[in-house]
C-alpha cells in the first residue's frame, strides 16, 4: 500500500507538462517521419523496413531510450531533492529501498510506455501499412524493455550517489554512447548501446556518403556475441541497481538550502 | 526520549552543531537560537536525516539514522516551506498519513481529524500552491500530527503565522505536552518560546550554551539595560522628557537634527506602559519603535560577554557628522 502511494505519487510527478511534452513528442516523432518520409518519396522506391530500421536505430534507440532514461531515471532520484520534498520521505517509517524501488519502477513504467508507444506508432507506419510482419515490432519492443531497464538502473545509481547526474547522464548518453563504440579495438564492450544493437540489429541502406562514425565502425566490426551481450547487460543492471539501493539506504539526503 | 552525547556534526569545513550533550524528556520543550546556530541541525539529527560527524543521537534509545521503527512514533515538521504544491491540502496529509502506515480504515477519520487540529477544515480541498505561508505551516503541522505520535519535532513552526494561527498551534502543541508526549520545538524569537514553556535548550554557533528554565534567560535579560529605539518626527524633547522617568538609565539622539532616540532602561515594561501616554500628551509623532535588546542575539551577547551596565542618567548625543560623543549631566 505505501510502495503503492509512492508509485503513484512518483508517476504523478513525472509527468509535469515540463517531462509530458517532450515524451508525446517523443511518442509521436517516429511515426510522423515515417509518413513524411512515405509522402514525399515515389511510391516505388519506399522501402518500408529500410525506414523502420533506419528510424528505430537513429531516433528509438539512439535517441528516445537514451534520452528517456537520463530524464525520468535521475529524476526519479533526484526530483523530490531538488523540490525540497525528500525531507518527508525519508523521515516515514518506510525503508529507503522501497521508496527507492517505487520511485525506479515509475520512471521505467513512462519509459517503456513512451518507447512501446513510439515503436507501435512507427511500425503502423511503415511495416504495418505496408502489410509486413510483427515479427520485428516484437523483438524490438523486448530489447527495448531490456534497455531501458539497463539504462534507467545505470541512470538511478548516478543520480543517488551525486546531485549531477543529469549533466553525467547527458554526456554519457549523447558522447560516451555515442562514439566509444566506434573507437577501434573493444571499446564497444563497454557501451551499453552496442549490446542493444547485437540483440536488436537494424541493418542501416547502403550509402555513397561515408561519415566519420561509419569509418570508424567499419575499422572496428561487431564482435560481440548474442550471450555476451545479454551478460553485459543483465550483469550492468544487477551492479548498478545494487549500487543504487545500497547508496540510497546510507547516504544523506539533505536539501542544501536547509542545512544550517 | 531523546539524547545526545557528544554530539557534533560537520559540513565540510563548516560547523554545525559541536559537542552537544542532552537529553529530552517529555513534555515542551524549545530549542532556541539565531538563525545559524544550528537549530535545523540539531533538528536534523534527531530526525534522522543526518548522522553525527561524532558523538552519539538516540531517540527511543536507538539511533534514529534512516531508522523506520524511530519514525513510526515520530512526526516531523520542516523549517522549508517547500511542498507538494499540486496536490490539496487533504491529499497531502492523506498521502504522509498512508506513508505512516494509518490503516485505510481509519485514515478518513485521521486525516480530517489532524486537519481540524491545525484549523485548516475550510481550505483542505484547495491545492498547497495558492496557500498563505501561515496555511502552508498549519498543513505541515497537520502533516506531523496525523499518525498521533509519541514524539513530535517542529522547526520553527509558528513562522509564517498571524497571532491566532500562533495560538491555536500553541495551544496544540500545549496540549500534546499535557498528554506526556515529547514535543521539540526550535524558534529563534524569544517571546514565542516563552508563550509554549518554560524548558529550553540555548544553541549559539553550534554551541549549547545553556539548558534549563526560560525564566533565568528572562532574569538576565531584565538584569542588563534595555534598549529601546524610537523614531519621532520630535526626538529631541523626546528625549528630555523621558530622561525625566526614573527608570531611563540613558538617551541618545543620532545627530543635532535628531529623528531617533535610544533609550536604555532597566524597567521596561513600565516604559512600554508609559510612553503612550508621553507620546499623546505631547503631541509627539512616533513613527517607528523597536528594541534591539529584547531578542536572542541580546541573550547570546550577555551569555558571552561581559557587558557593564550604563552610568546612570545620561544623556548621550551622538551627531552623525561628528566622530566624538557629547554628554551632558
Amino acid at each position: 500500500m505505501t510502495a503503492l502511494a509512492i508509485y503513484r505519487a512518483a508517476l504523478r510527478d513525472l509527468l509535469s507538462w515540463r517531462r509530458l511534452i517532450p515524451s508525446v513528442l517523443l511518442v509521436i516523432l517516429p511515426g510522423a517521419i515515417a509518413l513524411i518520409w512515405r509522402a514525399t518519396m515515389p511510391a516505388e522506391d519506399f522501402d518500408a523496413k529500410v525506414v523502420y530500421n533506419v528510424i528505430t536505430s537513429g531516433l528509438v534507440f539512439g535517441f528516445a531510450l537514451v534520452i528517456l532514461s537520463v530524464v525520468f531515471g535521475t529524476g526519479a532520484a533526484l526530483q523530490e531533492l531538488e523540490q525540497k520534498t525528500i525531507v518527508y520521505l525519508l523521515t516515514r517509517p518506510i525503508s529507503r529501498r522501497l521508496v527507492l524501488a517505487a520511485k525506479m519502477l515509475a520512471a521505467l513504467t513512462l519509459i517503456i510506455a513512451t518507447v512501446w508507444l513510439s515503436m507501435t506508432l512507427l511500425w503502423l507506419t511503415t511495416l504495418g501499412m505496408s502489410g509486413g510482419g510483427i515479427g520485428p515490432l516484437k523483438q524490438d519492443l523486448w530489447i527495448l524493455t531490456i534497455g531501458a531497464l539497463a539504462y534507467t538502473s545505470v541512470f538511478v545509481a548516478v543520480a543517488t550517489i551525486t546531485n549531477r547526474a543529469l549533466v553525467i547522464g547527458l554526456f554519457f548518453a549523447f558522447g560516451w554512447e555515442f562514439w566509444v563504440p566506434n573507437w577501434p579495438g573493444s571499446f564497444q564492450k563497454v557501451s551499453l548501446m552496442a549490446h542493444l544493437r547485437v540483440l536488436a540489429p537494424h541493418p542501416q541502406p547502403p550509402s555513397d556518403m561515408v561519415d566519420i562514425k561509419e569509418l570508424l565502425a567499419a575499422l572496428s566490426p561487431t564482435t560481440i556475441s548474442d550471450t555476451y551481450a545479454w551478460t553485459v547487460l543483465l550483469a550492468t543492471t544487477a551492479v548498478a541497481l545494487v549500487t543504487a539501493f545500497l547508496v540510497f539506504s546510507i547516504r544523506e539526503y539533505v536539501p542544501k538550502e536547509s542545512a544550517e | 526520549m531523546i539524547n545526545l552525547q557528544n554530539a557534533s556534526r560537520w559540513y565540510g569545513q563548516v560547523l554545525g552543531i559541536n559537542d552537544i550533550s542532552c537529553a529530552i524528556e517529555p513534555g515542551i520543550t524549545a530549542l532556541l537560537g539565531p538563525n545559524g546556530a544550528g537549530k535545523s541541525t540539531m533538528l536534523k539529527l534527531v530526525t534522522g536525516q543526518l548522522r553525527p560527524t561524532t558523538g552519539c543521537v538516540t531517540v527511543f534509545e536507538e539511533r534514529p539514522f534512516a531508522n523506520p521503527r524511530v519514525f513510526r512514533r515520530m512526526g516531523y515538521t520542516p523549517e522549508m516551506e517547500n511542498s507538494y504544491d499540486d496536490l490539496t491540502g487533504y491529499e497531502y496529509v492523506d498521502y504522509l498519513a498512508t506513508l505512516s502506515g494509518v490503516p485505510k480504515t481509519q485514515r478518513k477519520t485521521a486525516v480530517e481529524s489532524a486537519i481540524e487540529r491545525v484549523v485548516m477544515t475550510a481550505n483542505m480541498h484547495r491545492k498547497i500552491g495558492g496557500y498563505s505561508k501561515g496555511m502552508r505551516q498549519r498543513i505541515k503541522v497537520a502533516q506531523a500530527i496525523v499518525h498521533e505520535p509519541e514524539l513530535l519535532i517542529l522547526d520553527e513552526p509558528l513562522n509564517g503565522l498571524d497571532p491566532v494561527g500562533r495560538h491555536e498551534v500553541s495551544t496544540l502543541l500545549h496540549d500534546y505536552g499535557r498528554e506526556g508526549r515529547t514535543v521539540l520545538v526550535s524558534s529563534h524569537i524569544l517571546y514565542e518560546v516563552e508563550q509554549l514553556t518554560q524548558r529550553i535548550l540555548l544553541l549559539n554557533h553550534g554551541r549549547l550554551l545553556a539548558q534549563g528554565s526560560i525564566r533565568q534567560i528572562r532574569d538576565l535579560i531584565d538584569a542588563h539595560p534595555h534598549r529601546i529605539e524610537i523614531t519621532s518626527t520630535d526626538a529631541r524633547s523626546l528625549a528630555r522628557d523621558l530622561m525625566g522617568l526614573p527608570y531611563i538609565l540613558s538617551a541618545r539622539l543620532d545627530g543635532p537634527s535628531a529623528t531617533k532616540v535610544e533609550v536604555e532602561t532597566r524597567a521596561p515594561e513600565m516604559f512600554y506602559s508609559t510612553l503612550p501616554e508621553i507620546a499623546l500628551s505631547n503631541g509627539y509623532r512616533i513613527t517607528a519603535f523597536s528594541s534591539p535588546d529584547n531578542n536572542l542575539e541580546a541573550v547570546f551577547r550577555y551569555l558571552v560577554t561581559d557587558k557593564p551596565a550604563q552610568p546612570k542618567n545620561h544623556l548621550v548625543f551622538a551627531p552623525a557628522e561628528t566622530a566624538g560623543e557629547e554628554e551632558q549631566p
